[in-house]
């Protein structure tokens, strides 16, 4: 029981991080229409930001984490703005080619300065735990999953209680009415995709802090950030969140029962069960 | 240009690439092989990326299947290469088969995920199936014979740039362009889509695992994180793009004009290479989202204009 328990609590922390990841593609996916293959590559290129305010400034990776975020949103900012502001009215099929592209050129610009080596984020306390009624619990893991929580909560607060926030909602319904309205749709468009990036770039430092990384982690994170988005919801942050949950316990539980060589198999049966089973017109405007 | 004068110019160099291995040297020949292999496969895409509209991230898949197939029919059947390599393709095809039926209802982005998913996955896959050797895969045996690879290669993008031609001029071929630019309406104008979608999969997967096959027996060996490449992915996609997706001979030539500038640039730094991939997907799809074949044209016509129209087509 108690090893059930502990599992059922690794998935569950790990699938508060799934959930942070994803939230940023939901987000720039539902508003923009862009379905970001280069998501994962942004959280990859976060992971290395804390990594490296980490070991070469020493700065603590949790509050390595602000910085790192507001610089994945300028440069998210900067990216939309100036290259992918100029194709975004033009079949899906070319804006899922040049963030594909995209994903293709961080990943190797990060293999070529950073080298292949895997990374962890080791703090002092990386290592020391709490233990709730027989379940170990360590200190770096529940607090990604605590940033998860509160990053979720703070982007439904800025959807729905701020002027930016109705703004970006708005552009999403009805682009023209919203333009009619004063809103300036290559700013909105640019700030969203800043904020997907900067969500990106948190879920990429806390999962530097609970696993490794490397130049090539983004693809499947960027796969597994699409299918827990349409579980949860694109225009539902914490829809998003247990979306999250329930791929990191059926991870979790795989790796369990079946063996970890099947973690991936499972995780990307599940994707294509989803995609599958699940019509597409009930979620996004695909 | 009238159609027997090129005609003409097609048969002229398809004669010109046979003589190639025959003059140059051995290095030379190997880059040849590997050039005319990912044309191939780069014209599988065509098929299904550029004429139906479906963009599959996942025709890695096939060659490694494809890979696997004639491996296993080698090593553990002992049957001839003849054989195996067909019993390779077929593999192709039946994955074609079995994956394009449910994977291909879905449409734009939730289709190129599940062929994402499908090519990070497959080689796990098959790295826990005990007749593909599992995580060490399989030793086929040694052949000496770059040159015979080499027409071998050549034939089997011959092959492929023939159906595609036949595409371009059949009522199948006219069919998958319907559903490329309006699926619905397609399937109101009477198209069966099922139908015609999962045989241009099953086409892309006969030409990639073929490929693959061949590559399979040149290389004389088989393992899960090589045959399974997800960069082939990047690679078909890039040169289809450049070229020009939907034409005959664009595929081909945006592969040869690629091969050439990345094998200059990986023999500095393999990375570089790989960098260089990424970054014309960009610029293609910003500056000439039609492909290299429609710049000579538009370039002709309306000179350095035609790029900065390109750009502002779309813009919002």
């Amino acid at each position: 029981m108690t090893l059930f328990g502990q599992i059922l609590a690794n998935g569950i922390l790990l699938g508060g991080l799934y959930g942070l990841m994803a939230l940023g593609m939901g987000l720039v996916w539902g508003v923009l229409n862009i379905v970001n293959l280069a998501h994962g590559a942004f959280i990859m290129l976060g992971g290395y930001a804390v990594y490296f305010l980490f070991t070469l400034a020493g700065i603590d990776p949790f509050l390595a984490l602000p910085i790192a975020m507001v610089g994945m949103f300028c440069f998210g900012y900067l990216l939309q703005m100036f290259v992918l502001n100029f194709i975004v009215r033009s079949a899906l099929l070319n804006t899922l080619l040049i963030t594909f592209g995209f994903d293709v050129v961080f990943v190797y610009l990060a293999q070529l300065l950073f080298t292949a080596d895997f990374r962890t984020i080791n703090p002092t306390y990386s290592g020391s735990s709490v233990d709730l009624a027989g379940v170990t619990i360590p200190y770096s893991t529940a607090g990604a999953f605590l940033v998860a929580i509160l990053l979720a909560g703070a982007l439904y607060v800025f959807l729905d209680q701020t002027r930016t926030g109705r703004a970006i909602r708005a552009t999403a319904q009805n682009l023209t009415a919203a333009r009619l309205y004063g809103v300036n749709p290559r700013r909105i468009y640019a700030l969203t995709f800043g904020v997907g990036a900067a969500l990106a770039g948190a879920a990429g430092g806390l999962f530097g802090v609970v696993s490794q990384i490397t130049p090539y982690i983004g693809i499947t994170l960027t796969a597994k950030s699409f299918v827990i988005a349409i579980l949860g919801g694109l225009d539902k942050p914490l829809g998003v969140i247990v979306g999250g949950l329930v791929l990191g316990i059926a991870e979790a539980m795989t790796d369990l029962y079946l063996g970890s060589t099947f973690k991936d198999i499972i995780s990307f049966g599940l994707l294509v069960l989803i995609l599958v089973a699940r019509p597409a017109q009930l979620v996004g405007r695909a | 240009m009238n159609e027997r004068l090129r005609y003409g110019i097609v048969g002229a160099a398809i004669a010109a690439l046979a003589v190639v291995p025959f003059v140059v040297s051995d290095s030379l020949v190997q880059f040849g092989i590997n050039a005319l292999l990912v044309a191939t496969l780069a014209q599988g895409w065509n098929v299904i990326g550029g004429f139906a509209g479906y963009p599959s991230f996942g025709n890695s898949v096939f060659y490694g299947l494809g890979s696997y197939g004639t491996a296993i029919a080698m090593v553990q059947f002992q049957l001839p290469f003849e054989l195996a390599l067909v019993l390779g393709a077929l593999l192709g095809v039946a994955a074609a088969f079995v994956f394009g039926v449910p994977i291909l209802r879905l449409r734009g982005p939730y289709f190129a995920i599940a062929t994402l998913g499908l090519s990070a996955v497959m080689g796990a896959v098959v790295a826990n199936v005990p007749i593909a050797g599992k995580n060490i895969g399989l030793i086929l045996p040694l052949f000496k014979g770059d040159r015979l690879f080499y027409e071998l290669s050549l034939g089997l993008l011959v092959l492929a740039t023939a159906v595609v031609l036949w595409l371009s001029q059949s009522r199948f071929g006219a069919g998958l362009v319907a559903i490329r630019e309006d699926e619905d309406a397609a399937q109101v104008m009477g198209i069966n889509t099922t139908l015609y979608k999962v045989f241009a999969f099953a086409i892309a997967g006969f030409l990639s695992a073929a490929a693959g096959g061949i590559h399979a027996y040149w290389i004389t060996y088989v393992d899960p994180a090589g045959s399974f490449e997800g960069s082939l992915n990047v690679r078909m996609v890039i040169m289809t793009l450049f070229g020009g997706p939907g034409t005959v001979f664009g595929p081909v030539i945006g592969a040869f004009v690629l091969s050439a500038i990345s094998e200059v640039l990986a023999s500095k730094i393999s990375t570089v290479a790989s960098l260089f991939y990424g970054f014309v997907i960009v610029l293609a799809v910003i500056f000439m989202p039609k492909g290299l074949l429609d710049v000579i044209q538009g370039v002709r016509g309306s000179g350095v204009r035609y790029f900065g129209a390109n750009m502002r087509r779309f813009r919002l």
